[in-house]
């Protein structure tokens, strides 16, 4: 598979600092939403992600193509989570974008905030799993990669993260 | 009539995203049709996966963008590699002439000519005063300054991959070019600290 972003990754390689800046902006919104779901914490979330691009900055000499550049970033953002998840600090995850249309404002934040507080709710590893294929849109292909599980596994995980999240959801509403 | 063995839940999660050949898609199909417990396993996935899709993207604040592009290293792997299109045989042979033209200067101080800026060897050498008026030009230009002391512009310079070294106060930078240093420093400000670019 072609990866869209080896131009840029060449030329990063190389420490050509505008083009890892542009490789930023072409993923930091992806790999925040990947660090908060899983994190449930913006605060936290943001500290993941500037040390995720700080290592994959270092890190590019020893990428040598052999997976997408994405699917490498990633990685390197799922290890940082779970860094950040160490030395974790309770707090709500706090910054979502606004919605495009205000009068959507209040049902959109109660969704995602019930649906954080499941996520939440997860084990790690179907937390990471459906975050990935149902949020972000990955592939078994890349999840496997980055998570370093069979194809098999991957969507063992996140049939069972779908159903746990169903189940949980089912249970806040029941309880409220 | 139920069906006395359940698929895996693989199968059930290919099922629900339509990703069996058809004779096996039939037969979870039927297999569904009569067992309440499988039934219920991709019901409540598949109300998962609605929630999950439902969500969108979150954006990484503002703020944080601008930190973290501020807060990027210099790569350690720029230390000692070439910059731009030189290949490695051609910085060697460059190198070798300037330890030649150093030599040479060394020998040209030494012997009273302290004031003068030399050339020798094929390398050439350029440098500015602060005061304007006093520019001296060789071959290339170097007017360029850069803000901290020298040890600090020298080492800040070799942590992004050049040969720079401090001599009589001033930085000495070999195998670059005028513009790559001054790319190199510009994040460093104005200042009172010489830098000197060699260049063959």
């Amino acid at each position: 598979m072609e990866d869209p972003d080896a131009p840029l990754v060449e030329r990063a390689r190389r420490g050509d600092r505008w083009a890892f800046e542009q490789l930023v902006e072409r993923h930091q919104n992806r790999l925040f939403t990947l660090a908060a779901r899983t994190l449930g914490s913006a605060d936290e979330a943001a500290d993941a992600v500037q040390e995720a691009f700080i290592r994959a900055w270092l890190g590019l000499p020893r990428f040598r193509g052999g997976s997408l550049f994405s699917t490498w970033l990633y990685r390197i953002g799922v290890n940082a989570a779970h860094d950040q998840r160490l030395k974790r600090r309770a707090e709500p995850l706090d910054e979502v974008r606004e919605p495009a249309d205000p009068q959507d404002s209040f049902h959109v934040s109660e969704l995602s905030s019930a649906l954080q507080n499941a996520l939440n709710q997860l084990d790690e590893d179907y937390r990471v799993a459906v975050v990935l294929y149902d949020v972000l849109g990955c592939s078994y292909t890349e999840i496997a990669e980055l998570t370093e599980v069979a194809e098999g596994t991957v969507k063992s995980r996140i049939f069972r993260g779908r159903s746990r999240l169903a189940e949980l959801l089912g249970t806040r509403t029941a309880e409220e | 009539m139920v069906a006395e063995t359940h698929p895996h839940e693989i199968e059930l999660f290919e099922y629900a995203e339509d990703e069996l050949p058809e004779a096996r898609r039939e037969e979870i199909a039927a297999h569904l049709a009569t067992c309440s417990v499988c039934a219920e396993q991709v019901r409540q996935a598949a109300t998962g996966r609605e929630a999950l899709r439902e969500t969108t993207l979150l954006e990484l604040p503002q703020g944080r963008h601008e930190e973290i592009l501020r807060n990027l290293p210099e790569p350690e792997r720029s230390r000692n590699e070439p910059r731009g299109f030189f290949s490695k045989q051609l910085l060697a042979g460059i190198a070798a002439l300037l330890v030649v033209a150093a030599l040479a200067a060394v020998l040209v101080k030494t012997g009273g000519n302290s004031g003068m800026e030399s050339s020798a060897g094929g390398a050439a050498e350029a440098t500015a005063t602060s005061g304007g008026g006093g520019k001296t030009e060789n071959a290339q230009a170097a007017d360029l300054f850069a803000g901290g002391s020298a040890e600090v512009v020298a080492a800040d310079l070799q942590r992004k991959g050049f040969d720079a070294s401090v001599q009589q106060d001033r930085v000495v930078v070999h195998g670059a070019t005028k513009a790559q240093v001054r790319e190199a420093l510009a994040d460093r400000g104005p200042g009172d600290v010489e830098v000197v670019v060699k260049n063959p």
